[in-house]
């Protein structure tokens, strides 16, 4: 441990208290930020203190589940990761955990680095952290404004898997296709997963696909079936590139309406079953990332399926609240994709359900709100009870509601984002849920106004 | 009457919600007792003499962008050009309003042949212009204004044959120089705008169908419809714009 660091852990460690202690919130960039900035090698020097090594965990959906359902199998395993929770997914983000999980000396509490990452951060994280293994989700169309285009992420992405040590391994979604390709040629061992039934395949994609044509050639996939945006069966009618093989795969799947799914998962090795505690086909997913991941690090199955039947949803990302007899459900849904998956678990079950849609323009959320029109909301007619529009740009969501035809005279608009919450639930009966959809910083917001009902604990405490 | 719309490659060209102004045509003209077809013209798909009222074609990423271009001038590029000049109306946004100009010129490799509907050519750009967008513009209806979001880095020029859409007062525009924003020819706009466009400007959306149903002989006036939402999104854009400059 060089003087130097110890100077910025200080300084870091002062700045992430001061933040809490005035409740500016949790203190999750701002240390890390001002310690990159002081020692450009804070990160680099600071892994080095990991006996176990890091994990990258990246993808536009689902970072954050799949990071946590991994921390908790790794907990369980006794290998008590460094995760950078509560979403602060860019470097910065790393640095604070770093710093709040060492002590003045430089030690570290953990003894493996977890850590979740924004797809554009991706390379400059595997040069920093020199991870061991690295996890892709998925790549979707999600803030175009900041991160360019699809295509040239993933070339990106692909160079910087490349300059991993040879004994790195390297974990992917075999259903996408842009993150499959990304295996294609690699010198390192590649470990691939997906869902391996047609059960609730489909043959249309929805309007938020995104990869549509082969990452080889160029030329236009054709689908056997999709399963969540542009992922599914695939294969190139050109080239002849198709899905590949996958080595850990859901063979059968049963939904559970908004509870989560019970799942067959095969794997080298062996078979197992278990219940999945989080709604929607996009969860599959994730818990598919998190136990490839796991095993590939040599935790056993008994732990793995411990730590995903024993997991907690990651602050705000699904939680559930109760409110004076009332239940909340809170879903963030940050991109077309995500917020797809989230209205086909709106749409099952009986009865109308009542809504906050909460759309913030942020730079945390994209400047740009055009996504909302690549959400299929039109599934949702004559599904919904009362919708109350909110946020920044609330007038945008009520557009997008309006134009979809949900019914304009149930439409309210509240920007107010504390107000809307309250509207919402004078809008549910005692026992009933009421279903509050926002982006990210007006989760933030929401759940704060929570905290100070005493709703839910504050999310640095969780 | 029935107006019938040709989307232009909504599979290859759709990537910033770029669906939401064809929704918004098809609802404006719904709600008024207009009936309205689209069709998907996709790669290889001909345009028939006098088939279609109005033309859509929005964004796409660059290798879409290529696989369009050549498309365009082997099987539509003239019968589009073609049929504006018959009075036909167009909406094309972003990589589609670059290849509806003269040509676009990459940094590397062969130059982009447009269709030539608007006189206008676009260079790659170093910057990428990203951000909320207020213009100036006629077509702005009772509040004047256009708003909308751009992301680009080609830089557009505009000739003599057609006018800009409208004078940037907020964001970067054309080509982050001479404030102009957008391009109209005849009963045709290009513009950098998402949003997406035409719901937060439904003056817009109405001249466009104005001027398809102008295609098939009605000159009569569209009846109103009660715009109180999208004046309202458009006024927190507006806002918001000014505030995030």
């Amino acid at each position: 441990m060089r003087t130097g660091n110890r100077l910025v852990l200080a300084l870091g460690k002062g700045i992430g208290f001061t933040s809490r202690f005035l409740k500016a919130g949790g203190g999750s960039t701002l240390p890390g930020r001002t310690a990159r900035r002081m020692s450009p090698s804070f990160v680099p020097n600071m892994v080095k203190e990991l006996p176990l090594g890091s994990v990258l965990v990246t993808g536009t959906n689902g970072k954050t589940t799949t990071a946590t359902l991994l921390a908790s199998i790794l907990d369980r395993a006794g290998m008590t990761p460094v995760h950078n929770r509560t979403g602060a997914n860019l470097l910065a983000g790393i640095a604070s955990a770093l710093i709040r999980e060492s002590d003045l000396g430089g030690h570290l509490a953990g003894r493996m680095g977890l850590f979740e990452v924004d797809e554009a951060a991706f390379p400059a994280a595997v040069e920093e952290t020199s991870p061991r293994l690295v996890v892709v989700n998925n790549l979707f169309r999600d803030q175009l404004d900041r991160y360019g285009e699809l295509d040239t992420l993933a070339s990106r992405m692909k160079e910087a898997v490349r300059t991993l040590d040879p004994q790195s391994v390297v974990v992917l979604n075999a259903d996408d296709p842009l993150v499959a390709s990304i295996g294609r040629d690699l010198p390192h061992e590649v470990i691939y997963y997906g869902i391996d039934t047609d059960r609730y395949g489909s043959e249309s994609m929805q309007h938020a696909a995104d990869s549509k044509h082969c990452a080889e050639c160029g030329s236009r996939l054709t689908y056997e079936y999709y399963l969540f945006g542009h992922m599914g069966r695939y294969s190139c009618p050109s080239c002849g590139t198709s899905r590949p093989g996958s080595q850990v795969s859901a063979v059968e799947l049963e939904m559970v309406e908004l509870e989560g799914t019970r799942c067959t998962v095969k794997y080298p090795g062996g078979e197992v079953t278990l219940f999945i505690p989080l709604p929607g086909l996009y969860n599959v997913y994730n818990v598919l990332a998190a136990m490839s991941c796991a095993l590939a690090l040599g935790v056993d199955i008994e732990t793995v399926k411990e730590g995903i039947e024993g997991f907690k949803a990651a602050f705000g990302r699904v939680e559930r609240v109760e409110a004076d007899g009332r239940n909340i459900l809170m879903i963030l849904a940050k991109n077309p994709a995500g917020f797809n998956e989230v209205i086909r678990t709106l749409t099952g079950g009986t009865g109308r359900k009542n809504v906050v849609l909460a759309l913030n323009d942020n730079i945390a959320d994209g400047r740009d709100v055009s996504w909302i029109w690549d959400v299929d909301f039109e599934m949702l007619r004559d599904r919904l009870g009362r919708v109350v529009c909110s946020g920044i740009r609330a007038a945008d969501m009520a557009l997008r509601v309006k134009y979809a035809e949900l019914g304009e005279d149930s439409l309210t608009v509240e920007p107010n984002l504390e107000k809307a919450l309250q509207e919402g639930l004078a809008m549910v009966e005692q026992g009933e849920t009421l279903f509050v959809v926002p982006t990210y910083t007006a989760m933030l917001t929401l759940r704060g106004s929570m905290v100070k009902k005493g709703l839910v604990a504050p999310y640095w405490e969780g | 009457m029935r107006i019938k719309i040709g989307y232009l490659y909504p599979d290859l060209m759709n990537i910033y919600g770029d669906h939401g102004n064809i929704l918004t045509l098809v609802r404006r003209c719904e709600w008024r007792g207009i009936p309205v077809e689209v069709v998907a013209l996709n790669i290889g798909d001909p345009i028939a003499h006098g088939e279609y009222d109005m033309f859509f074609m929005g964004g796409g990423q660059d290798r879409e962008q290529v696989m369009v271009c050549r498309d365009l001038q082997e099987t539509k590029g003239d019968d589009i050009k073609r049929e504006i000049d018959e009075g036909a109306a167009a909406l094309a946004i972003c990589g589609g309003y670059q290849l509806f100009g003269k040509f676009y010129r990459p940094f590397e490799g062969d130059e982009l042949p447009g269709i030539n509907v608007f006189d206008a050519h676009t260079v790659a750009g170093k910057k990428r212009c990203i951000g909320n967008v207020v213009a100036k513009s006629a077509l702005g209806g009772k509040q004047g204004t256009v708003v909308g979001f751009e992301n680009h880095s080609g830089k557009t020029y505009l000739g003599d044959g057609c006018a800009p859409l409208g004078t940037v007062t907020v964001g970067y525009g054309n080509n982050a120089e001479d404030k102009t924003e957008g391009a109209i020819y005849r009963g045709a706009i290009g513009t950098y705008l998402h949003g997406s466009l035409l719901p937060k400007n439904p003056s817009i959306a109405d001249f466009l169908i104005e001027k398809a149903l102008g295609r098939r002989g009605s000159d009569l006036p569209l009846a109103s419809l009660d715009d109180s939402l999208e004046l309202a999104a458009h006024a927190a854009a507006l806002k918001r714009a000014v505030r995030t400059h």
